[in-house]
């Protein structure tokens, strides 16, 4: 096992993963910028140094700084948390030549799935459905129809080498499909450089399913169950549910073993999320794996009564996974993330000093954070505030936990998106299990949020 | 660092204040890990903070930015990236500078080293060291001080 892990991230997956080292009897060192020198990983940590100024490329990015504190510290291995470095393959494998264990997967696989087109031929070419649509890139008319021929209505065009949501464009029958190929690329010409689109299936309300595996470089991979992601708005998650509600038992296992596969095919190890698109009851399609730590892994922590930072570093230090084959699931849980966001602002961040701060508890409740009163965000940083869990042995008391939890949880000074959590754990789509995931675009009401 | 081997920041700023207003020209204080000399230059109070085996922390950082270090008029030559100090280009070479010696800006003044490469520090003012406050061959955070330089013209 480890002696000292450094802990190269902040905020609340900092504390997160201190939590876990002292539990394994693993000294910490953490990093922090000048804008965190009163954060509570630095509090927390047997040892902290400061690796730069608050930006987070001359700070948290700041690669030489971080290998330099690590052998100065004497560090015999890494964690990277989520964002900043986690998922830089350029990283790990720096931590590798310094003969430092970069707790995560091997540089090749970060590779592999950070490169999301040739993840997605890849996933293809191993039997596990991605999105139907083109193969390759469309240059012209003729193959453009052939492609919307192969792939069915409504299909969506979009930018081989776009993003954001330029050059692309919905289109709903075979009529129109002339006209919006011709302008897609135009667009895709000019904002990229390349009029090269491609063609996937318009998906009109999927779920965003995703599955935690762990993967111990030993030929085992397991897979502990599901989350439903699909409570998001413009791409980020809010809400997180285990298990998926209303999933069929055939399709959940069919969701697992395609996750258990993903991994095997990049030579996966540690922990890592494969996220799938469900639609209707029965499709499921491969969009991408997350290969690192999630900030939604309590959920999966609760139902399974697994430590997941523990086994990311039990694995990384070479054991193997002691997990039974078949996993125990317990009740059901929630995770409401409050942010220092103005839902009824269009989320406008609300960084600033935390003037009153208790936290709710009792039964069931869980609350990840590196906040308390007194303490002033930093506007350097995502808006992430604390993380509540609620645990219930069904859905049903999961949600009314969360509620009473949400509603005890006072916190002053700034904005939070609490009243927006409010509003959709009382929602009767939420109720019933119809969640999509434009669920926030089409049931929230916005005005309700400004008038509270 | 451990919460043990903090040294207590309030503690070091009232330390500061007591020796400013007493009628004394320094004062130490030696605790399990650390040692705090203050030493009063002229009429203001300039703090000197030494750090035991413990790799250094905020404190000498904090120290240069406090209230006593603020309203004197000596620059702190920080560390501009984390690494081990040292006050030679060799174990046995002569120090880039000694207290009192004059520096130009963009002189070197000390070397960090990290990852086995030696990383030159230049002086980013000019004037004369009036205190060397990181410790030979100690390791050094990003931000903290190492030098003290008065950029008063030479008299």
């Amino acid at each position: 096992m480890f002696d000292k892990v450094l802990i190269v991230n902040r905020g609340e997956i900092a504390v997160r993963i201190i939590r876990a080292c002292r539990e394994l009897g693993i000294r910490t060192a953490a990093v922090y910028s000048e804008a965190d020198r009163d954060a509570l990983h630095v509090r927390l940590a047997d040892e902290a140094f400061c690796i730069g100024p608050a930006a987070a490329r001359d700070s948290y990015l700041n690669i030489p700084n971080i290998m330099a504190t690590a052998e100065l510290l004497g560090a015999d291995a890494i964690h990277p948390g989520y964002g900043f470095l986690a998922e830089n393959p350029h990283f790990a494998e720096i931590c590798q030549d310094c003969k430092i264990t970069f707790i995560g997967p091997p540089p090749e696989a970060i590779y592999k799935m950070g490169d999301k087109a040739a993840a997605r031929q890849l996933m293809r070419k191993s039997g596990i459905p991605v999105v139907p649509g083109s193969l390759g890139p469309i240059r012209d008319e003729a193959a453009a129809i052939a492609a919307g021929k192969n792939t069915g209505y409504p299909l969506v065009i979009k930018a081989a080498a776009g993003g954001g949501g330029r050059g692309m464009r919905v289109v709903q029958s075979a009529n129109d499909l002339r006209h919006a190929f011709v302008a897609a690329s135009r667009e895709a010409a000019a904002a990229f450089g390349s009029g090269d689109v491609y063609i996937e299936k318009y998906l009109e309300e999927p779920r965003h399913v995703e599955v935690q595996i762990l993967a111990d470089g030993r030929g085992t991979v397991v897979a502990l169950g599901e989350r439903d992601c699909s409570i998001q708005r413009r791409h980020q998650k809010l809400l997180e549910e285990s298990p998926a509600v209303g999933l069929s038992p055939r399709l959940r296992r069919a969701l697992l073993r395609a996750a258990v596969r993903a991994a095997e095919v990049v030579g996966y190890t540690n922990a890592g999320t494969v996220e799938f698109l469900v639609e209707g009851t029965n499709h499921l399609y491969f969009i991408e794996m997350n290969t690192r730590i999630q900030v939604e892994h309590p959920v999966t922590e609760m139902v399974t009564g697994i430590d997941l930072i523990k086994e990311q570093i039990k694995i990384a230090a070479g054991e193997r996974i002691s997990l039974p084959r078949d996993i125990e699931y317990r009740g059901h849980a929630i995770e409401c993330r409050v942010n220092a966001e103005d839902p009824s602002r269009d989320f406008l961040p609300s960084p600033g000093q935390i003037t009153a701060f208790v936290l709710p508890g009792g039964p069931g409740i869980r609350v990840d954070t590196h906040a308390f009163a007194g303490y002033t965000i930093p506007a350097h940083y995502d808006s992430l505030l604390a993380k509540v869990v609620a645990w219930g042995r069904d859905r049903d008391e999961a949600i009314m936990r969360m509620q009473r939890a949400l509603r005890e949880f006072e916190i002053g000074g700034v904005q939070t998106t609490i009243p927006l959590h409010l509003q959709i754990l009382d929602n009767a789509f939420f109720h019933r299990g119809e969640v999509y995931v434009n669920f926030v675009r089409r049931r929230v009401d916005f005005g309700r949020l400004r008038e509270v | 660092m451990t919460q043990n081997q903090r040294f207590d920041l309030d503690e070091l700023r009232a330390l500061i204040r007591l020796a400013a207003e007493a009628d004394i020209e320094e004062l130490e204080v030696e605790g399990a890990h650390v040692k705090v000399r203050i030493k009063k230059a002229r009429a203001v109070a300039s703090a000197v903070l030494a750090t035991g085996a413990s790799p250094a922390g905020h404190a000498p950082a904090d120290t240069a930015h406090g209230p006593a270090a603020s309203e004197q008029r000596y620059t702190p030559i920080i560390a501009p990236m984390v690494g081990t100090f040292y006050r030679a280009s060799k174990p046995d070479a002569q120090p880039f500078v000694q207290e009192g010696d004059a520096v130009e800006e963009g002189q070197t003044v000390c070397i960090l080293e990290a990852m086995k490469l030696f990383n030159e520090i230049p002086s980013e003012v000019a004037g004369r060291i009036v205190s060397i406050v990181a410790e030979n061959g100690a390791a050094v955070e990003y931000g903290q001080p190492l030098f003290l330089v008065d950029p008063s013209p030479a008299v």
